[in-house]
């Protein structure tokens, strides 16, 4: 980490923005949690001491990466020792974590009282407090643009998380662009809700550290009573929301169905989401709820390749509608427009296709699918979303649907094929087609399994339930399994999953 | 238990009875879940739900109830019995536990 490094300056690091904020604001908090505060200064020589531990350029390090504030140490201190930060949910099942580190070639595990963990993944443990209260000397490892950040994983299609690696440049331009968007400054306190496994966190995390805003971390987030988040963020100040679009649906219906009861909480003046489109009658909703029309709703959009976000518009709020705009995200939601940092182009078919400093190296040891979906186009490199998308003359898009097969559970992409490949690793299984559809008014995958023995099998869904809870991350389990008899092929043999559910969907349960 | 062949849920309460708690559950998990039929031991989650439409449970025990519950008391005994029972005795964890949505 460099001293003299300045926000934004042409080839700065990101890390030399947050060293500027702890210049300014040392003595402000950079993070409350219930347990205790950290201020800039504490917070820089905790990840500093880390830095000086893990040694220069440590490779990739994988992270215990719990919902606490000791995960943000971590990843400030692999990123300043010039190391890749790969965050493990201590939540997945420990084969799936294992593949995870393994693919990521990583050899420590860092977090606090991590040996039993690690021992469990055959990494070397590193814990993340040592015992000396000594401040380090400033580090200066020299970091180059392209070196990797972090490497973090996506649903493949071939039954493995898939790895995708983005640049140190990527994720400095984006949080400069993110700084501006979402306006962060010394006074404001975003609350930490997305999960540390996740790109997402990154975009609470980074633009607040640099900004000398306040991380705020608090259980009640994640406590699923909205009356105890709201009451949570009213007594911590929070100014600014980052939720996933299908949890804002659900905070929007308990609003709605509360009446007049409960209220919109007045220190909060942004809430960003995200993750798929938002459903027009929520927004129409929202725009009902009192005080909702002096908060910012920003809609935001990009995918782990193309870092954080891409493209944003205000879809309610104070800054809506623009001047001269005919604005009804009531009707149709937009994605918004891109970014200052961001390159985009359009194919005839109407991919959306992303250029510019922000997109991923690639998906290292996967040649054919880096090849696949980073193209060169006219001398630039660019990553093909498979997102179609429409312009409108101002610039903001709307999105037009997916080209491939891939879908949002919970605002996380899954790739059906992968599910597919879990189910089908279990010995009763004899074919299988996985989708999504709507149940419960938020999507969901549903399976339809066929049984190897040909016969009727009525504990193969429970049995199968059960195996993939064990196997698979939770968004990647199927809130349905429905035993048939056949599935749906096309002329050429292969199963139509669209088809085969529409068969079997309607079947009695 | 099996998914394909729900138990049928207990007779909702007649006429001049008190309203059975379990069957009000019931019935909440039923509406969230789009379900015709939820026992009394049904399991949310092994009946599809995720802990994102889990708020709504929750949000329904408040407005019904008058209880907040956490989403750790709900994993507990995520049943409609266990629910009613975690409601009526008030046994409510003082630490909230942790779901983490991500996108």
């Amino acid at each position: 980490m460099s001293k003299n490094g300045g926000i934004d300056r042409s080839g700065s690091d990101l890390l030399d923005a947050f060293a500027d904020a702890v210049l300014r604001w040392p003595e402000r908090a950079a993070i409350e949690s219930p347990e205790h505060t950290l201020s800039y200064q504490q917070l820089a020589f905790s990840a500093q001491r880390l830095a000086a531990r893990l040694g220069d350029r440590p490779g990739p390090v994988a992270v215990a990466a719990g919902h606490h504030p000791d995960t943000v140490v971590a990843l400030l201190g692999i990123l300043a020792a010039g190391g890749v930060y790969v965050p493990i949910d201590p939540a997945f099942p420990v084969e799936r974590q294992r593949q995870m580190t393994e693919t990521a070639g990583c050899r420590l595990l860092v977090g606090p009282g991590t040996s039993e963990h690690a021992d469990q993944l055959g990494l070397s443990p590193l814990e993340l407090h040592d015992s000396t209260d000594q401040a380090p000397a400033w580090r200066t490892t020299v970091v180059a643009p392209g070196d990797p950040a972090y490497l973090l994983f996506t649903s493949g299609s071939t039954g493995r998380p898939k790895p995708v690696l983005t640049p140190r440049e990527a994720i400095t331009a984006t949080v400069g662009s993110l700084r501006e968007l979402f306006e962060v400054g010394p006074d404001d306190r975003v609350l930490q809700f997305a999960s540390l496994n996740w790109d997402t966190c990154f975009e609470e995390i980074l633009p607040t550290l640099t900004a000398g805003g306040r991380l705020v971390f608090d259980p009640e987030a994640h406590s699923a009573s909205f009356p105890r988040l709201l009451r949570m963020v009213e007594r911590r100040g929070i100014t600014v929301l980052d939720l996933p679009t299908a949890f804002w649906h659900e905070l929007v219906l308990h609003l709605t169905e509360d009446g007049g009861r409960a209220e919109l909480p007045e220190c909060v003046r942004l809430v960003v989401i995200g993750g798929e489109a938002a459903n027009p009658a929520r927004l129409a909703d929202w725009s009902r709820l009192a005080g909702s029309s002096r908060i910012r709703l920003l809609n935001t959009y990009g995918c782990t390749e193309t870092t954080l976000i891409t493209h944003a518009v205000d879809l309610l709020g104070p800054r809506t509608p623009e001047p001269g705009r005919h604005w009804e995200p009531t009707g149709r939601a937009p994605i918004g427009r891109a970014l200052p940092h961001v390159d985009e182009l359009l194919t005839a078919d109407g991919e959306l296709l992303i250029g510019g400093p922000a997109i991923a190296t690639g998906y290292p040891g996967l040649p054919e699918a880096t090849a696949e979906r980073f193209v060169l186009r006219d001398g630039h490199r660019w990553f093909r979303t498979g997102d179609r998308a429409a312009r409108d003359e101002d610039g903001v898009l709307t999105p037009l649907g997916r080209l491939d097969h891939e879908v949002k559970i919970r605002g996380i992409r899954v790739d059906p094929a992968e599910v597919e490949a879990g189910i089908g690793a279990h010995p009763g299984v004899g074919a299988t087609a996985v989708t999504a559809t709507t149940l419960a008014g938020r999507a969901a995958l549903v399976a339809y399994v066929v049984p190897r023995t040909g016969g009727p099998d009525p504990a193969l869904a429970a049995e199968l339930l059960l195996y993939l809870r064990e196997r698979l991350p939770g968004h990647l389990v199927p809130s349905r399994i429905t035993v048939v008899p056949d599935l749906v092929r096309t002329a050429s043999g292969k199963v139509d999953r669209a088809a085969s559910h529409r068969l079997h969907s309607t079947a009695p349960r | 238990m099996s998914l394909d062949m729900p138990v049928t849920a207990p007779a909702a309460a007649g006429p001049g009875r008190t309203p059975d708690p379990v069957e009000a559950l019931a019935a909440v998990f039923r509406r969230i879940l789009e379900l015709d039929h939820v026992p009394a031991d049904g399991n949310f989650f092994l009946l599809g739900g995720d802990s994102l439409i889990a708020t709504r449970v929750l949000s329904a025990v408040a407005r019904d109830h008058g209880v907040e519950l956490t989403f750790e008391d709900f994993l507990a005994d995520p049943t409609p019995a266990g629910l009613a029972t975690r409601i009526a005795t008030g046994s409510v964890t003082a630490d909230a536990h942790r779901i983490v949505a991500g996108r």
